[in-house]
């Protein structure tokens, strides 16, 4: 290919193609993944002196200073090999204690800590003694939680069940900042900017705004500019040749970046790290998404490259050192968030491909390099996702369904053909929509500009239909939640029901939003984010902190809870219940207040005989559309106090289980306390039994259009559809009529050898697990066990 | 019209080009020993069973009018069906609550075959898929067969045809204007061994496929591996050599063995044959076998 016409340097592909893994990389993800991992206290008890130190001052003030402090006093280190530098903490994973948010679940749990089953962290003596020496009783009646707590805990609790309110006790996070305006200005360039926008703008509580963002930003510039000294006076007492010219890089390196924007790929690398690591340090928040890299971070890419100054290995090489960097940083949950949220993801997304302004296909050189990474590494972060359009090359399809194959869930695959008009239907410019990258996990946003407040709550609609056949009365626990329309053997008809299911969701959709409205108000008030709002566009030039409406767009996102248990209710109540009558409204309600104890064959047949959400059968996936659809017009009646829009999302990642454990047995066939069905717009488990393509068609039946805030489907394939070049090309196809479908969003997990055992064990859950071999008919579970080992025996082969 | 349909899989992806849906007809002239859906060959519906399904409830035992059903026979994790007692009232399949005994076969008209297949179109039209008639063999249900591949190319869908040419020649070439592709299976050339391991000569089959071959060029030779029967040098250079004498551009593709249809000999009484090895071949091994072609 001519140069010359090779915009985006796609001519590099097939040498991407032959890089190898780095070794230096593969020894410092060992080290990375196997360190022990401590809490640490250390930006806690600064913050804590930081603030006895400001008392009296506004609260954005306060943060301000406290950030500044951490920046300027936290112990800073440069590990062996590292290429990019800056960490919130010396020790690589560490969890971070953060008291401005809420420290009360540390409180409790900093003794099971060291040994809970998921996620441990060390303790040590001295932190734990200045945990509550000096943490504990400074903050009483200082944290977000308590302000929370104190002002609205009675209305959260009465809801909770049906309606769990997020964001109660840690920043919001959920945000990709202006990583490409940070890039292009610097610290020293916003600072610059922030002069004249502060002489517009003049009343006092702007002025206030205006000092805080200039604290920041000048503790940022300290910040790197610690390190760019730290760097130096290691590389003075280093007697390795190589090791003394690498640290004199990263100095010059930092040095660069504190006077002018950065210029080099390796700059711009460094540069954008430090942003999310300080952001990290005013928040200590899930998801800061770096959104696009593929996009702001091509021209430096390509500048560097077309100069000769860097050669494409040492562009990976990079690369893959800020893939590491983004799992150094853990985000310390609870015993019971950790178990959910295993692994700490943070929600590092980075969102690859699709298409630019003008419709054509955006993926470069540096897409199939940062793809590269990922099948080199495989690590947890960044969470990767690409994005796939009508114009995206069989070339990049084909890769990433190679790094899939590879098992680590990644890339994730999501549609602008869907994302772009959901996203222009709340709102957005399609300028911005088609801009549009992802947060956390599945969240879909528009870059730099956004407080898309994406996880506000999450409504279980199965909890509501539960309320609604049942008076009012919770299974679990017998006690009333406030609201009864009726109980099952009083409705005649199956559109009474409907009556009755809709008047809970409204009931709890108004208290929901009450309690909603608070905790927004409460972030404004108690966690001012003048570093975040530096870098979301339009808070500067409003002279408005973030959290308090600054940004361009605000919306909020609320999740309904879970499509698949809804549809697969109410298709069995309608066909058992109402047409057959092959059971009494009064003994099913039996059935379900005894946890279908003694009707083991009644759910038996509810499984097996009425028909399920994800096999392409129109009159019970039609159920999952219309409540879905119900659901986002009752938010659409409703502002958020920041001036934006509620809309919907359908995913819960892995919240399916512990919103599981709230709903007792359901009509579905599902026991009490177990789990929802997973990611979102997921079949449940094993009911799928059509085929992937049925599943594909059924999800597209869902109005993707009302889900802006995003959703989660996943897909289990075995490994030999990506190992096999045909059978990767069918999956290519496949991955195009998603695109066609307009479905926003789909994940695969390719199965191992583990989930073959457990689907031997477990049939139920596994009955979608087709094999699928030439003119042969059969379902995984189906065949006898020694045949089934025959299958394990070869699937472990493939892996 | 109707026929017998003994399943429908979508996302079919080794029957032909592209994500496609098969369907399964029931009925087939040939009784080859390895056959791996031996509920496809008599035309009959039949009562089937899972064993993995099914919770040992034995509510099907208690509801059957003629005794058909005895739990815990040989196999004390089995419901053994007595298949010439059964006269399939559907009275236990009714009350199985596990779906684990459903009746194999189902009287099903060619719109409905076609609207279960139209619902996969969009995958179709995405990936150069469509749909395949295999079974069976659809050349046993010919007209039905005929009635669903017209009524798919009426919506410009891909079509193919799975068939062991067994059957009058005249029903053969009725397909051919309505079929983009004839899968032919070719399992041994040697006519005495195939009377012996299918129960019938392969002279029929041999001049079905000398006439098809002159109707159309979309033929593609399929020999199912199967050890110790076909799955030989000697049985798939012969084939090579017939076809190619015929015409020399046709495809030939061979079948890695699988050894998947055991426990549905047991369903049915039969006895399954033992078979020289019991996996399927690996990727060397199949590389070796594909030398020969
Ligand atoms: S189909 Fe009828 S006759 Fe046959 S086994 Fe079942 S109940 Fe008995
Ligand atoms: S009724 Fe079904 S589940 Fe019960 S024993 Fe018979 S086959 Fe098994």
């Amino acid at each position: 290919m001519e140069v010359g016409f090779d915009k985006k340097l796609l001519g590099l592909i097939p040498k991407i193609e032959k890089l190898e893994p780095i070794t230096r990389i593969t020894q410092m993800k060992d080290i990375i993944i196997n360190n022990e991992r401590f809490l640490s206290l250390e930006q806690a008890l600064i913050i804590t002196d930081s603030y006895k130190r400001t008392e009296g001052k506004s609260r954005s003030l306060q943060r301000a200073e406290a950030l500044s402090d951490s920046l300027e006093l936290i112990t800073i280190n440069i590990d062996d090999d590292e290429l990019l530098v800056g960490n919130r903490t010396v020790g690589i994973r560490d969890g971070v204690v953060f008291p401005e948010a809420g420290i009360s679940w540390v409180e409790k749990e900093i003794d099971t800590l060291p040994f809970r089953a998921q996620d441990k962290f060390s303790v040590r003596n001295k932190d734990k003694v200045d945990f509550f020496e000096q943490i504990v009783p400074f903050w009483k009646g200082r944290t977000l939680e308590e302000y929370i707590n104190t002002n609205c805990g009675n209305e959260i609790s009465a809801i909770s069940g049906v309606v769990k309110i997020n964001q109660k006790d840690h920043a919001q996070g959920h945000i990709i900042p202006d990583v490409k305006g940070w890039l292009g200005k610097g610290p020293l360039g916003l600072l610059n900017e922030l002069e004249s926008h502060k002489s517009i703008n003049k009343d006092h509580q702007k002025a206030e705004f205006y000092e805080s963002v200039e604290i920041v930003l000048k503790g940022a510039l300290r910040f790197i500019e610690r390190y760019a000294v730290l760097a130096k006076s290691l590389a003075e007492i280093n007697s390795l040749n190589d090791s003394k010219q690498e640290l004199m890089t990263i100095s010059n390196t930092c040095n660069a970046i504190i006077r002018r924007p950065p210029e080099t790929f390796r700059e711009a690398l460094q540069s954008m790290w430090f942003l999310f690591v300080i952001l990290q340090m005013e928040s200590n928040a899930s998801s800061f998404s770096p959104g696009r890299i593929d996009q702001y971070l091509f021209p430096f890419f390509e500048k560097d490259i077309k100069d000769g100054e860097l050669s494409l290995s040492d562009a990976l090489e990079l690369l893959e050192a800020l893939h590491l960097n983004f799992n150094k940083i853990v985000y310390m949950r609870n015993s019971e968030g950790a178990r959910y949220f295993a692994g700490f993801p943070i929600g590092f997304n980075i969102s690859i491909g699709g298409q630019d302004e003008n419709g054509e296909d955006a993926a470069n050189a540096l897409t199939f390099l940062i793809l590269k990474a990922q099948e080199h590494l495989g690590l947890p972060q960044p969470n990767m996702t690409a994005r796939l359009y009508n114009g995206s090359s069989d070339e990049f399809i084909d890769t990433c369904s190679k790094v899939i194959g590879l098992g680590s869930g990644m890339p994730q695959i999501v549609n602008d053909e869907s994302i772009i008009p959901s996203l222009q239907r709340v709102g957005i410019s399609k300028k911005d929509a088609v801009d549009y990258g992802l947060v956390g996990c599945v969240e879909l946003s528009t870059q730099g500009n956004n407080l898309g407040w994406s996880d506000a709550a999450m409504f279980n609609l199965l909890k509501a239909l539960e309320l609604s056949i049942n008076d009012g009365v919770c299974l679990l626990t017998g006690e009333s939640k406030g609201f009864s329309a009726g109980a099952l053997e009083d409705f005649s008809s199956f559109d009474d029901l409907i009556d009755a299911y809709k008047k809970t969701i409204d009931f709890f959709v108004n208290k929901m939003m009450k309690a909603v409205e608070f905790v927004d108000r409460a972030h404004a008030v108690m966690m001012p984010s003048p570093f975040l709002s530096s870098v979301i566009k339009s808070c500067t030039e409003k002279g408005l902190d973030v959290t308090a409406g600054g940004a361009q767009y605000n919306l909020s996102g609320i999740q309904a809870i879970q499509v698949a248990n809804v549809a697969d209710s109410m298709a069995v109540l309608r066909q058992m219940v109402f047409s057959e009558k092959r059971i009494s409204k009064e003994e099913f309600i039996k059935a379900l207040r005894g946890n279908w104890k003694g009707y083991e064959s009644l759910r038996q047949s509810v499984i097996h005989k009425v028909p399920k959400y994800g096999n392409d059968v129109s009159w019970v996936d039609r159920f999952g559309t219309e409540w879905a659809d119900y659901f986002a017009h009752s938010l659409e009646n409703f502002q958020n106090i920041r001036g934006g829009r509620y809309h919907m999302g359908l995913y819960t990642v892995s919240a399916h289980v512990p919103m599981g454990k709230n709903v007792g047995a359901s009509p579905d066939g599902r026991f009490s306390g177990s789990p929802l069905a997973d990611g979102g717009v997921s079949p449940m488990y094993g009911q799928d039994i059509k085929g992937p393509t049925a599943v594909l068609n059924s999800v597209s039946k869902l109005k993707s259009n009302l889900a802006s805030n995003g959703t989660l489907l996943n897909l289990k394939f075995l490994p030999s559809f990506f190992t096999n070049k045909e059978d990767r090309e069918k999956f290519n196809q496949f991955l195009r009529t998603f695109v066609e479908l307009k479905i926003h969003h789909v994940q695969f997990n390719v199965v191992n050898k583990h989930d073959l055992l457990e689907a031997q064990k477990y049939p139920d859950k596994y009955k979608n697990l087709t094999i699928r071999v030439a003119g042969y008919t059969a379902y995984f579970t189906e065949l006898a066990k020694d045949l089934q080992n025959e299958i394990i025996e070869r699937t472990a082969h493939e892996m | 019209m109707t026929g017998t349909v003994f399943d429908i899989k979508r996302f079919a992806i080794h029957d032909g080009p592209g994500i496609r849906t098969s369907v399964f007809l029931k009925g087939c002239p040939l009784r080859c020993e390895w056959c791996q859906n031996p509920e496809g060959i008599p035309l009959d519906p039949i009562l089937w069973y899972f064993s993995s399904k099914c919770i040992k409830c034995g509510e099907c035992v208690k509801n059957c009018p003629v005794d058909a059903l005895t739990k815990g026979g040989q196999d004390p994790n089995y419901i053994e069906i007595d298949h010439d007692k059964c006269t399939l009232c559907g009275r236990c399949t009714d009350v199985c609550p596990t779906a684990a005994l459903s009746i194999t076969g189902e009287e099903k008209s060619t719109e409905w075959v076609a609207s279960e297949l139209l619902k996969d179109k969009v995958f179709y039209e995405k990936s150069g898929g469509g749909i395949t008639l295999t079974g069976g063999d659809p050349l046993y249900q010919h007209e039905f067969s005929l009635s669903i591949l017209k009524a798919i190319k009426e919506y410009d869908i891909h079509t193919a045809v799975e068939t062991a040419m067994f059957g009058m020649e005249e029903n053969l070439l009725k397909f051919v204007p309505f079929t983009d592709l004839f899968l032919v299976d070719f399992k041994i050339l040697d006519n005495d061994k195939h009377k012996v391991y299918t129960g019938v000569e392969n002279k029929l089959i041999k001049s079905n496929f000398e006439r098809l071959s002159k109707k159309t060029e979309n033929i593609l030779v399929r020999v199912p591996l199967i050890p110790g029967y076909t799955a030989t040098e000697e049985n798939i250079i012969n084939i090579r050599d017939y076809v190619y004498s015929i015409r020399a551009d046709i495809r030939i593709e061979l079948l890695n063995f699988n050894p998947l249809a055991r426990d549905k000999y047991k369903i049915l009484h039969k006895q399954y044959p033992t078979f020289q090895t019991n996996r399927s071949y690996s990727e060397e091994e199949m590389q070796s076998f594909n030398r020969f072609l």
